[in-house]
């Protein structure tokens, strides 16, 4: 069992929330008034009834919350042997998310019965998604998580869409979006209790027939375990009890991923160990956090809501705990995906892309959509709004191409075909840039904004190249470093949103992208930087015909392996900071172009890269058309027109059945 | 004269010695490294390979420290095959063995009469001329390994390092690559350091044996000296016998 010595921390931490909780009680009301909430409001102070129904039931329910993301976490942990998994990383948390803000604007009908069911059925249908995307890849654990976070990404960005268009109405959904654990009854403490008992006895019907899976699935097979049943049993539970947790008060990060790693620090080994002490862990990891922000409150700092400081802790946790994975990946469950058969002719291919790409863009200079419907721009209008347009095509499209590019180059020099720039996390390292250079200078000018999100690529690039040097740059890890910076990125973005700052709206709106502000110069500049990082990408396609190799082959050919995974990353992220700052942070472009391109039979490096280029620069000049048209005469954003309509071929690609 | 020269070699992992104060001489011909899992084989070829560096002591290649060489020389000179062979995605035959001339034409450079020629003989040599427009991912074990037997050949160089070449093969594709190797060897008068398990294979195809048993030597001399109980009892912890038959003797374990 979990020896003494291992009891001194949990007590210290507890002991430490009681004091920091008794802190902010203090400001709040003197000891001699303190009350219990037995009685009626009716004979209490307003100062009283804050204590006895605001700050009491605050300390309750952050100790509940933590024990049932602790108990969720652990569960999953348990079913996926993933020491990553928890509700945040498998996309469970903003699933629900995404649902509630579906219910709350187009069909509020839906919430009559009280927030959890919509919630139950987002983080389930969003687990759905990933457990069919994991299933194809034997439930790798690195490829599980990566594609949680995409889930996870996608819901988050969909919010941001509604959130945005819904404006002011949803500004309480922002704050929710935090995870806000203040309180103003008892009533959220009597239903998760309830949900904290049943999750405690589904947990232990489920602990025998977990340890017994521990083994792996054909073992436990062999052993006689319905392993299907026990892994939908499991896992429903942990999405039930997450669910619940994000219908009561929104997205508390990472404390499911931190109270499992905790619990096995402190010496619980086996699956009932952890399971028994995970939960007890994330209630006193959530209480101790939670009254650390109330006497911060208490002493006059803005009051910040609590899950996106758990977000903050949760991003460098998520790289702490990456070099446990290096024992339980399966190398082989990594990389059974089959290929298409190759393009007899790729270079044909990639000639009727680039012509298609061209075709399009000057059919959507020309064509419009008026008060009279579709037709085409001509006469007096045509000399005054096609420079206007051409220029806004050509940034989209340079765009387009650079995040292709940069996405196909990262997945040859990590074999992986889940990476791309949003994945690396330079993205959120772009959009934090921006966001400091928003709230830094007084009145910043489109170049400061720009230099300031490709600064911020640029330091996420140098946090995770430094870190991938010391880890040899293994090509998984660095993935999930870079998603770690993302989570980290938009745990600080939702602090910020959740601040209430009129700026935060100029920064939900840049999140959404645009490219109807940018100028002609910053077009052009960002065309010529396509066509170079194209031509650079074609002379050294020699490399990136060795690096999928791995550092085995590519070391004995005498590739210097360092530098020239180096100088691609770097390539990529400056690409993608340049990118960023006309479409926002998420796109998907990167990952969508080289998955299509490989569809399309282009295997080999050079057309592979060409042709990712050309498709990048045409979904996105498709999606500039898009965004402009789709609505008229207002403009949607258009970051979020390209990944609302790649993401759904972007599922059919990834489900979808493989070329035998 | 001596292919590689080490001095006090040592290589730590946390808590943990691999590889212990090795001095050693290895020769040219083939040489087995052969012990038990764990014994510090794969770490031993990998530094020869110059892919990990020791953690203490030198390793001379040809007279000159590894740590002088430039990557690219090092890849003209000496090729290297690793034990799990990488997934080639969408690569045919003739590719891959292309890319074996990359330490002589580097990132931009155009292939040659002389690189043709090169990865001609290289996949001739390995018989496989009828597959090379074939998809190296769809071909068997046995003739997967011969392609990168093939790549390691167009490189040109003079020494070849393989990491448990046939441990994923049937016993009639152990033979096949091993007897490639030998005849290569033979005919261009190359060298190579191969990591074995089966011992009566190392007796067979190998000219000289190095084994290794927790970091250290346990045996060091011509690939015959292995047909003893002694030092196999020594090497694999294990009573052996050695059973004197026809063509040559062969190990058994008791």
């Amino acid at each position: 069992m979990i020896r003494p010595p291992f009891l001194t921390l949990p007590l210290v931490a507890a002991l430490g929330a009681a004091c920091l909780w008794t802190i902010a009680a203090l400001a709040a009301l003197p000891a001699a008034q303190w009350v219990l909430p037995v009685a009626g409001p009716q004979d209490l102070s307003p100062e009283q009834i804050l204590f006895a129904f605001g700050l009491m039931p605050r300390a309750v329910i952050a100790l509940l919350i933590g024990a049932l993301l602790g108990l969720s976490g652990a569960l999953m942990q348990a079913v996926l042997r993933n020491p990553l998994a928890d509700p945040t990383t498998l996309g469970v948390a903003s699933g629900a998310q995404l649902a509630l803000v579906c219910a709350t604007l187009l069909w509020p009908n839906m919430l009559a019965l009280g927030p959890g069911p919509v919630a139950l059925v987002g983080g389930g249908l969003a687990a759905l998604i990933v457990m069919a995307l994991g299933a194809r890849r034997g439930f790798a654990p690195v490829t599980v998580t990566i594609a949680g976070m995409l889930v996870g990404m996608l819901a988050s960005a969909i919010s941001t869409a509604l959130t945005l268009g819904q404006g002011h109405y949803l500004l309480s959904l922002v704050i929710w979006n935090g995870g806000a654990l203040s309180q103003d009854s008892w009533h959220g403490v009597t239903r998760l209790t309830v949900v904290l008992v049943l999750g405690a006895a589904g947990a232990a019907l489920l602990v025998r027939p977990l340890v017994v899976l521990s083994l792996g699935g054909a073992t436990a097979k062999a052993l006689g375990a319905q392993v299907g049943a026990i892994r939908v049993a499991a896992l429903a539970l942990a999405v039930f009890v997450s669910a619940m947790v994000s219908a009561e008060v929104g997205l508390v990060g990472f404390v499911g991923l931190a109270a499992p790693a905790l619990a096995r620090r402190l010496g619980a080994r086996s699956v009932a160990q952890v399971l028994l002490a995970a939960p007890l862990a994330g209630a006193l990891l959530l209480w101790l956090v939670d009254s650390a922000l109330l006497a911060l409150a208490a002493f006059g700092l803005p009051e910040l809501p609590t899950g996106a400081l758990t977000g903050l802790i949760g991003g460098p946790l998520l790289i702490a705990l990456l070099p446990r994975l290096r024992n339980i990946v399966p190398p082989e469950a990594e990389r059974n995906d089959t290929l298409p058969p190759r393009a007899p002719h790729p270079w044909r291919r990639v000639a009727l892309l680039a012509c298609a790409a061209v075709a399009f863009a000057v059919l959507s200079l020309f064509g419009t959509r008026g008060p009279e419907g579709w037709g085409v721009i001509s006469g007096a209008i045509a000399a005054s709004f096609v420079p206007l347009r051409a220029t806004a095509i050509l940034a989209a499209a340079a765009a387009g191409a650079l995040l292709a590019l940069s996405g196909a180059a990262l997945q040859r020099v990590t074999a992986n075909p889940m990476a791309a720039p949003e994945v690396l996390g330079v993205t959120g390292g772009a959009a934090l840039g921006y966001a400091a250079t928003l709230f830094l200078l007084p009145a910043p000018s489109p170049l400061a904004l720009a230099l300031g999100s490709s600064g911020g690529a640029a330091a996420t690039l140098i946090i995770l190249s430094a870190y991938a040097a010391r880890s040899n740059m293994a090509p998984a890890r660095l993935l999930l470093a870079g998603l770690a910076i993302g989570a980290f990125a938009s745990a600080l973005l939702a602090a910020i949103m959740a601040s209430g700052d009129p700026r935060a709206w100029s920064l939900l709106g840049w999140l959404a992208g645009s490219a109807t502000r940018v100028t002609v110069a910053g077009a052009m500049a960002l065309a010529a930087m396509a066509v170079a990082a194209l031509g650079a990408a074609l002379l050294l396609s020699r490399w990136f015909d060795i690096l999928p190799l791995g550092s085995g082959v590519a070391q004995g050919l005498g590739v210097p392996l360092g530098t020239v995974r180096l100088a691609v990353v770097l390539a990529a992220g400056l690409a993608t900071g340049a990118a960023s700052v006309l479409v926002g942070p998420v796109s998907f472009v990167g990952l969508m172009a080289p998955h299509i391109a490989r569809s399309l039979g282009l295997l080999r490096p050079a057309p592979f890269l060409a042709a990712s280029w050309c498709l990048g620069a045409l979904l996105m000049s498709l999606a500039a058309f898009g965004a402009r048209t789709a609505s008229y005469p207002y403009d949607l954003p258009l970051g979020l027109f390209a990944t609302l309509i790649g993401t759904p071929w972007l599922f059919i690609a990834l489900l979808g059945r493989r070329h035998a | 004269m001596t292919l590689f020269t080490l001095e006090n070699v040592c290589f730590d992992v946390p808590k943990r010695r691999l590889v212990d104060h090795l001095s050693l001489a290895i020769k040219p011909g083939i040489t087995a490294l052969v012990g038990r899992n764990g014994s510090g084989k794969s770490t031993l070829l990998k530094m020869l390979a110059a892919q990990t560096r020791p953690s203490a002591g030198t390793i001379q290649y040809g007279g000159q420290d590894l740590r002088d060489w430039k990557p690219r020389d090092f890849a003209r000179d000496l090729a290297f095959l690793p034990q799990v062979t990488p997934p080639t995605e969408g690569l045919w035959l003739e590719e891959l063995v292309a890319l074996g001339r990359y330490p002589w034409r580097g990132a931009l450079g155009r292939l040659g009469p002389e690189d043709r020629f090169m990865i001609d003989t290289a996949i001739a040599q390995c018989g496989l001329e009828h597959k090379r427009g074939q998809m190296v991912d769809t071909m068997s074990g046995g003739e997967k390994q011969r392609s990168w037997i093939a790549m390691m050949l167009a490189q040109g160089a003079r020494s070849l390092l393989l990491d448990e070449p046939i441990s994923a093969l049937d016993v009639a594709h152990q033979i096949d690559v091993l007897g490639l190797l030998r005849e290569t060897v033979n005919a261009g008068a190359l060298s190579a350091v191969v990591v074995l398990h089966d011992v009566n294979m190392a007796v067979r195809f190998c000219d000289h044996v190095i084994a290794l048993d927790a970091g250290r030597v346990a045996l060091e001399g011509a690939a015959h000296s292995l047909l003893d109980p002694d030092a196999l009892q020594r090497i694999y912890g294990l009573p052996m016998q050695v059973i004197d038959t026809k063509p040559s003797p062969v190990v058994h374990p008791i």
